[in-house]
């Protein structure tokens, strides 16, 4: 073990040297032992577990004043340039387990003050009751996500979750309170894994009320197999809540530095409300498919691509996003002309209940490129991150750097730049830039 | 004539039976290394230049030639977090993430040197075919070449001590005989049952200069899991088995 200590016996040789070597040889066993050590206490097993992280996220954003939603989100307010945001999160965990049995809680409570003042929320995103009577058996009943799907940045056959957000795929989600099961075989052979996931998701008034009808039971169901060294999944939703719904994945590595995956889901009768330019609402019923195709590759230099093509086809058309933003503009028009805000208040209305999903047009491209210990230097991590709008050419770039040197903590600065035309997806977001600072301390 | 046939005949036997000895003695080493299936704990120590030092800790089951899962029980960015090995599939599971996603061997769960191989290792048999054995002094030397091009190094040398046939030293090359990292086996001990086996295993590359890996073993003991612990399913639950 290199042992790097300047002695320096200049000044006082004979009686220190004795001294000097003592304490090379305790500081040299003392440093083995530190790095060798391996307390095994460390790895008893409690029944309990306890953790989570706190973070906190000031933002800065740059407003686009002419974009169309920062006109219908901040009409009648006067901004200047940049508006700071501040963001903190406390997430917590805690688990109990005896024989077969295990309760576990996830919370997440958020703060944030920005200029629509200060708000908190807690949300209990898991809270499930597990019981596991053999390897091969778990049988789950709570608030639990299910994070269905291979795609990186979309899912669209995450049937049984809330939809994910591309610019923060990796983040926790809110579950739906379910009761599931699952029974795994394992074969020799080219099919080696066999595992069948049934669902129910019953929906009523106060419970999973946001999705989809309610007073409704409704089942779902995956069918996982590891087949010729791919990984594959046959999924469905049906029920009176939502339209049914089934699809597939698969996942492959075909070199040691290459994976590739996808999805397709059809959803039937599927029905999309839209808005033109003049106003009026319109409603169309389809049969929507929607695909993603990936892959993921690191190259001998340690750089990961993640590379990801969306068809989504619950998305709006280029010409229904852009009569969208046209109906906005013109709805800002009015106001400054008339003072009424009528119109406004109907855009505000058609964006929260059709318009704000993340990326709601229809194809999309996704690119991330990170560069794992550029240089040598362990726990830096630099990456570029590009989400497209492959209709219009509208597209998100969000240059980051992590670092996570120090035990339990995660740091990480991100910027965001947005283009794109007039009445483009991401040139009408209310903003044309966006830094942010995230500190996360586990515990 | 007579002398040409006999040297035929000879040479047509000494061949397989050169190449059964380096097998066998992989097969020996690697039963050395582990029970062929196990649970054991194990501490990944990254070390920096300039001395600082990250730590995780991982609790490992494995079964047959090749399946082995590993769980994160520390730091606590880490807890939870589950890595699962079938052959040549890999997978990562991250509770934050909730589902497992697929990895490749040269990518790395925990930064440092060790990448995911070398993390989630299976037997050399398993993967390595030996080209050569070489015996020098107390040690020997075996030429390994990796069985397909999905194994993460296409060449080993492996240096192990004759007398009981454990590893000293590993260079990890590729294809064309570049250096990746070279791995130390140090600190035998006796884990129990019979067990005797380097305890550390120190790993530096010239890839990253100056840094180091060690990788110290405890409570290593032989163990049967059933096959369906080894599946994305498991994955979440991999805690129930410690």
């Amino acid at each position: 073990m290199a042992f790097n200590m300047d002695i320096r016996p200049k000044y006082h040789c004979l009686p220190s040297l004795p001294l000097a070597v003592l304490a090379v040889v305790f500081l040299s066993s003392v440093l083995h032992a530190e790095e060798y050590a391996f307390d095994l206490s460390e790895v008893e097993k409690k029944p309990y577990h306890f953790g989570g992280y706190a973070e906190l996220r000031p933002v800065l954003y740059g407003l686009d004043k002419d974009a169309a939603l920062y006109q219908l989100r901040f009409y009648g307010r006067e901004e200047g340039h940049t508006l700071p945001e501040y963001n903190a999160a406390l997430q917590l965990e805690g688990g109990i387990e005896k024989d077969i049995t295990k309760l576990f809680v996830r919370t997440n409570t958020a703060y944030q003050n920005s200029y629509l003042g200060t708000t908190s929320k807690t949300t209990v995103y898991d809270a499930f009751l597990s019981v596991k009577p053999a390897p091969a058996i778990t049988i789950d009943a709570g608030k639990k996500a299910l994070k269905w799907g291979k795609g990186y940045a979309w899912n669209p056959v995450a049937f049984v979750d809330r939809p994910k957000n591309p610019d923060e795929p990796d983040l926790n989600l809110e579950g739906f309170v379910v009761a599931s099961a699952d029974y795994i075989k394992s074969f020799n052979g080219p099919l080696k894994t066999l595992s069948v996931t049934p669902v129910l998701i019953p929906v009523s008034d106060h419970m999973n009320d946001e999705f989809g009808a309610a007073d409704h039971l409704n089942t779902a169901g995956k069918v996982y197999l590891l087949l010729y060294d791919t990984d594959i999944d046959f999924l469905f939703l049906t029920g009176a809540s939502k339209q049914s719904r089934y699809g597939m994945d698969l996942s492959r590595n075909i070199t040691t530095n290459i994976e590739v995956h996808g999805e397709y889901a059809r959803i039937d009768d599927f029905m999309r409300s839209y808005i033109t330019a003049d106003g009026s609402t319109h409603q169309t019923v389809y049969d929507a498919s929607s695909w993603l195709l990936g892959l993921r590759y690191l190259t001998e230099k340690d750089t990961t691509y993640i590379l990801e093509y969306y068809r989504n086809g619950t998305g709006f058309t280029e010409q229904e996003i852009g009569d969208y933003f046209t109906f906005i503009h013109n709805s800002y028009d009015s106001y400054l002309t008339t003072g009424n805000d009528a119109l406004l208040r109907k855009a505000a209305t058609v964006t929260e209940k059709s318009y704000s999903r993340s990326n709601a047009g229809r194809e999309y491209l996704y690119v991330r490129i990170s560069q794992k210990d550029p240089f040598g230097i362990l726990y830096w991590t630099p990456a570029l991150t590009a989400i497209m709008n492959a209709e219009d050419g509208s597209y998100s770039l969000s240059p980051e750097i992590s670092y996570t040197g120090i035990t339990n903590l995660e740091l990480r600065l991100k910027g965001t730049l947005l283009a794109g035309d007039w009445l483009s997806e991401f040139g009408e977001k209310p903003y044309d830039y966006r830094v942010e600072l995230r500190a996360r301390y586990y515990f | 004539m007579k002398h040409i046939v006999a040297f035929l005949v000879i040479l047509l036997f000494a061949a397989p039976v050169f190449a059964l000895d380096g097998t066998e003695l992989l097969n020996q080493l690697d039963r050395n290394l582990n029970p062929e299936s196990y649970e054991s704990y194990r501490k990944l120590i990254n070390i920096e230049p300039d001395g600082r030092k990250k730590e995780f800790t991982l609790f490992t089951v494995k079964k047959g030639v090749d399946k082995v899962a590993s769980l994160f029980i520390a730091p606590a960015s880490e807890k939870g977090r589950s890595t699962l090995r079938l052959g040549d599939n890999m997978w990562l599971y991250i509770p934050n993430v909730g589902k497992p996603i697929r990895i490749t061997s040269l990518q790395s769960v925990v930064g440092g040197v060790f990448n995911n191989a070398d993390i989630l290792q299976l037997d050399y048999a398993a993967e390595y075919n030996v080209e050569k054995v070489e015996e020098q002094g107390s040690e020997y030397l075996l030429h390994l070449k990796a069985k397909t091009k999905t194994v993460a190094y296409d060449r080993i040398r492996l240096r192990a001590e004759r007398e009981r046939t454990l590893p000293t030293k590993i260079e990890c090359l590729t294809e064309a005989g570049m250096l990746i990292k070279t791995l130390y086996f140090k600190d035998v001990k006796d884990f129990g049952n019979g067990l005797i086996r380097p305890a550390v295993i120190e790993t530096d590359s010239p890839l990253y200069k100056n840094y180091k890996s060690i990788m110290i073993l405890a409570k290593i003991k032989a163990r049967n899991f059933k096959d369906e612990v080894f599946t994305l399913t498991f994955m979440p639950n991999l805690e129930s088995l410690r």
